[in-house]
C-alpha cells in the first residue's frame, strides 16, 4: 500500500486540475446561457431553443463533476488531516477548506435543481443560476492562495474570484460556442452568436490580464522571483499559453467579422479553432492546478535562478554520444563503499531504497548518464521529424512508417532508467516500481510505444475509423501539458529549476504539434496545410532541443 | 518513507484501505509544497544551550492551529513532549520543551494552511549541556 503514495503523487495535481476545469466549465455555462444564449433564443428560433437545451445538458453535467470532483477533494484531504494530526475525522471535516468544499457541493446542487426544474428557463431560474454561481465562485476563492494571505487578502480575493470567473466566461464558456455554432445553420446566426460571445470573450480575456497582473505583483513581487522560482516560470508558461489562445480568439473574431459581409467566411475554421482553444485551455488550467500547489515565489528568497545560471545551462553544447559506465553511477559507486564496509564487519546496508521517499544518489556521472539519453532521445525525434517532412503527402512507405520508431525509441528509454535506478546493482525490476519517478516514466514510455504503433496503424490504413487520426495528436498534446506537471526526484531545488525550465520548451512545442496536427486533420486540406507545416517543424524542434540538452 | 505515514498505514483494515486510496489522491505534505517556513527557534542547524527550549516557527501563509502540530524527536527518533504556548500571531506555531539532554534534535511540523494545503517538513539543531 505504501508504495502506491509515493507512485501516483502527481493525481493530486490531477484532481486540483479536474476541479477547476469543472468549475469553469459550470460558470461558463451559466455566463453563456445568460449573455449568448438565451438573449438571442428567441431571434435563433428552433436554432435558439436546441442551442439553450444542449448547453443546459452540458452545465448539468458540468455541475454534477463540480460536486463530485469536490467530494472526493474534501473526503481524501479530511482522512488525510484527520490520520496526520491525530484528530478526529469530525473536527477534519469540519475544517475551513471543507467547509468551503460543502458550500461549492450546495451551490452545484442548487444549480442542478435550478437547471432540472421546468421554472428554470424563467427570469426567476436565470437569476438563481447566476447567484449560485456566484455562490460557487465564492466558496472555491475560500480554497486559493488569496485566503491564507497575512496581508492584502481582500483585494487578493476580489483578483482571484474575477480572475476565475472571467477564465471560466472565456475559456469555460467555449465548449458552449461549440454546441452553438454546431447547432445553427445560417451565416446570420452564425455570426451573431459569434459577435456576442467575442464581446464576452474580449471583456473576459481584459479582465484576465489585468487581475494576473495584480496577483503577480503580490505573489511573484519582482523580476529575480519570476524567473528565478518554479512559481514564477509557472506563471510565465500560462502566459504564453494564453497569449496563444488570444492569437487563436483574434483569428476567430477576424471570421465573425467577416461574416458580415463574406457569406463564404471559413465557419468550419472557427469551429476547428474553438476545439482547439478547449484544448489549450484546459492545459493552462491544469498549469493554474499545479500553480496552487507552489508557494507563491516571494516567499523563496533562496536557493532562486540567476540569469548567469540560464545562460550558462541554455547555451548550446554539441552532444557527445558517449555513455558512462554504469559502475561509475552515483548507486553503484556508494553500494560499492557500504559493501566494502560491510566486509570489515559493518552492518549491510542498501545505498538506495526505492519507494522510501529519498531521492536516488546522484553524481556527475548520473548527470552524463542523463544527457546521454537526452541526446539519443533528440536523434530519434530528428529521424522521424525529417521522415515526417520528406512524407508530406504520406506517399512514401517509408515515410508513413515513422511512427513505429516510438517502439525502440521508448525501449531504450526504459532500459536506460531501469539500470540507472539500479537494475544491475542487485535492485530487482520490482522492486524498482517502488520509485515513483520510474513508475511515472516507464508508463509514459509504454504509452509512447502503444500510440506510436496506432498512429502507424492509422498513417498506414490498417486503422480506418474517421476519429482514430485524432487519438495520437490528441494525446501527444495531453503528454506534453503532462510534462508541465511532472517533477524530478532532486535534492537540490536551482538544479530541479534549471532541469524543469529545461523542459518548459519541450512541453510547449509538444502541445503546439499535438493541436496543428489536429487542425490539419480537421480543416479543409488547404487550411490543413500551413497547419502541418506547423507540426513538423515542432516536431524538428523538439529533436534540436533534445539533441543540444545539457543538465551541467 | 516517513514514519508517520508508515503508522498512518498500519492501522486498522478498512481504515488503512480508506488510507491507502486517500494517499494514492493526496501526498499530502510534499516537501516543495505550500505554506513555507518563514523563520524558527531554534533556527535551522543551530546549536542551543540548555535543558529547556523555546521553540517557535513562523509560516508564511496563515495557519488553523487547531489542525496543526509541533513535534521534536532524537536523532535516535525518541520523541519529546511539547506544551502548546499560544501566540497571537496567525502564521505562527509555539511551544515549550524541558529536559533535553545534549544531542541532535529535528523539530518536526506539519501544517494546514488556511486555503487547505498540508505541509510537513523538520528543522535539524542541536542541544548542547548547559
Amino acid at each position: 500500500m505504501a508504495l502506491l503514495l509515493d507512485i501516483y503523487g502527481l493525481l493530486s495535481v490531477i484532481v486540483h486540475g479536474l476541479l477547476l476545469t469543472a468549475q469553469s466549465l459550470t460558470l461558463g455555462g451559466i455566463a453563456f446561457l445568460a449573455l449568448v444564449a438565451q438573449p438571442l433564443a428567441a431571434d435563433l428560433g428552433e436554432a435558439g431553443a436546441r442551442t439553450v437545451a444542449r448547453c443546459r445538458r452540458l452545465l448539468r453535467w458540468s455541475a454534477a463533476a463540480v460536486i463530485l470532483v469536490v467530494a472526493v477533494n474534501v473526503a481524501a484531504e479530511s482522512l488525510v488531516l484527520a490520520d496526520t494530526v491525530d484528530i478526529s475525522l469530525a473536527e477534519s471535516a469540519t475544517a475551513a477548506f471543507a467547509l468551503a468544499g460543502y458550500a461549492q457541493i450546495v451551490a452545484a446542487a442548487l444549480i442542478l435543481l435550478l437547471l432540472l426544474s421546468s421554472r428554470a428557463s424563467a427570469r426567476a431560474g436565470r437569476a438563481g443560476l447566476g447567484l449560485a454561481g456566484l455562490a460557487l465562485l465564492a466558496a472555491a476563492t475560500a480554497t486559493s492562495h488569496a485566503v491564507a494571505q497575512l496581508d492584502n487578502r481582500a483585494v487578493l480575493s476580489v483578483c482571484t474570484a474575477l480572475h476565475r470567473l472571467c477564465a471560466g466566461s472565456w475559456i469555460g464558456g467555449i465548449p458552449y460556442f461549440l454546441i452553438a455554432l454546431a447547432v445553427c445553420r445560417s451565416q446570420g446566426q452564425w455570426r451573431r452568436i459569434g459577435k456576442r460571445f467575442s464581446l464576452l470573450s474580449m471583456a473576459s480575456v481584459s479582465a484576465i490580464a489585468v487581475t494576473g497582473v495584480v496577483m503577480s505583483l503580490f505573489y511573484i513581487g519582482s523580476l529575480e522571483a519570476l524567473y528565478g522560482t518554479a512559481y514564477g516560470v509557472m506563471v510565465i508558461t500560462k502566459s504564453l499559453l494564453f497569449l496563444g489562445l488570444l492569437g487563436l480568439g483574434a483569428m476567430n473574431f477576424r471570421v465573425v467579422e467577416r461574416l458580415r459581409v463574406d457569406p463564404a467566411a471559413p465557419v468550419l475554421r472557427l469551429r476547428r479553432f474553438a476545439e482547439v482553444e478547449v484544448g489549450v485551455g484546459i492545459a493552462v488550467l491544469f498549469i493554474a492546478a499545479s500553480i496552487t500547489s507552489l508557494p507563491p515565489a516571494v516567499y523563496l528568497t533562496n536557493d532562486r535562478v540567476t540569469l548567469a545560471d540560464y545562460a550558462q545551462r541554455l547555451s548550446p553544447r554539441w552532444p557527445s554520444f558517449s555513455t558512462p559506465a554504469q559502475a561509475s553511477l552515483a548507486l553503484a559507486q556508494l553500494q560499492g563503499q557500504l559493501d566494502a564496509e560491510a566486509a570489515q564487519g559493518a552492518p549491510a546496508v542498501s545505498a538506495y531504497v526505492p519507494g522510501a521517499g529519498q531521492p536516488p544518489p546522484r553524481n556527475a556521472a548520473n548527470i552524463a548518464w542523463s544527457e546521454y539519453n537526452h541526446h539519443w532521445a533528440g536523434a530519434f525525434v530528428l529521424i522521424m521529424a525529417l521522415l515526417a517532412l520528406a512524407d508530406r503527402n504520406g506517399t512514401t512507405r517509408l515515410g508513413r512508417s515513422w511512427p513505429l520508431l516510438f517502439a525502440p525509441f521508448a525501449a531504450f528509454l526504459a532500459y536506460r532508467d531501469l539500470v540507472e535506478g539500479g537494475l544491475e546493482d542487485d535492485i530487482g525490476f520490482f522492486a524498482l516500481l517502488r520509485d515513483p519517478e520510474i513508475v511515472q516514466h516507464l508508463f509514459f514510455y509504454a504509452l509512447m510505444a502503444a500510440f506510436g504503433i496506432f498512429e502507424w496503424g492509422v498513417r498506414a490504413g490498417r486503422l480506418q475509423a474517421p476519429r482514430a487520426a485524432l487519438v495520437f495528436p490528441l494525446l501527444t498534446a495531453t503528454a506534453a501539458a503532462a510534462l508541465l506537471t511532472h517533477s524530478h526526484s532532486i535534492a537540490n531545488v536551482k538544479d530541479l529549476l534549471l532541469m524543469e525550465v529545461t523542459h518548459v520548451p519541450l512541453a510547449l512545442l509538444g502541445i503546439t504539434f499535438g493541436w496543428a496536427r489536429w487542425l490539419e486533420l480537421r480543416l479543409v486540406p488547404a487550411e490543413g496545410a500551413i497547419a502541418g507545416q506547423v507540426w513538423r517543424v515542432c516536431f524538428v524542434l523538439v529533436g534540436i532541443l533534445l539533441v543540444l540538452y545539457r543538465e551541467i | 518513507m516517513s514514519p508517520w505515514r508508515l503508522e498512518f498505514l498500519a492501522r486498522g483494515p478498512a481504515r488503512r484501505l480508506a488510507a491507502a486510496f486517500v494517499l494514492v489522491l493526496y501526498p499530502a505534505a510534499q516537501a516543495a509544497a505550500h505554506a513555507l517556513v518563514v523563520e524558527s527557534t531554534p533556527a535551522p542547524n543551530a546549536t542551543v544551550g540548555g535543558r529547556e527550549l523555546d521553540l517557535r516557527v513562523r509560516f508564511s501563509d496563515r495557519i488553523d492551529k487547531k489542525r496543526s502540530k509541533l513535534g521534536l524527536a532524537s536523532a535516535a527518533g525518541q520523541a519529546y513532549p511539547i506544551q502548546v504556548l499560544d501566540v497571537e500571531r496567525a502564521d505562527t506555531l509555539a511551544g515549550h520543551v524541558a529536559g533535553l539532554p545534549a544531542g541532535a534534535y529535528r523539530l518536526q511540523w506539519q501544517v494546514l494552511a488556511v486555503d487547505g494545503h498540508i505541509t510537513r517538513g523538520e528543522i535539524p539543531f542541536t542541544v548542547t549541556a548547559p
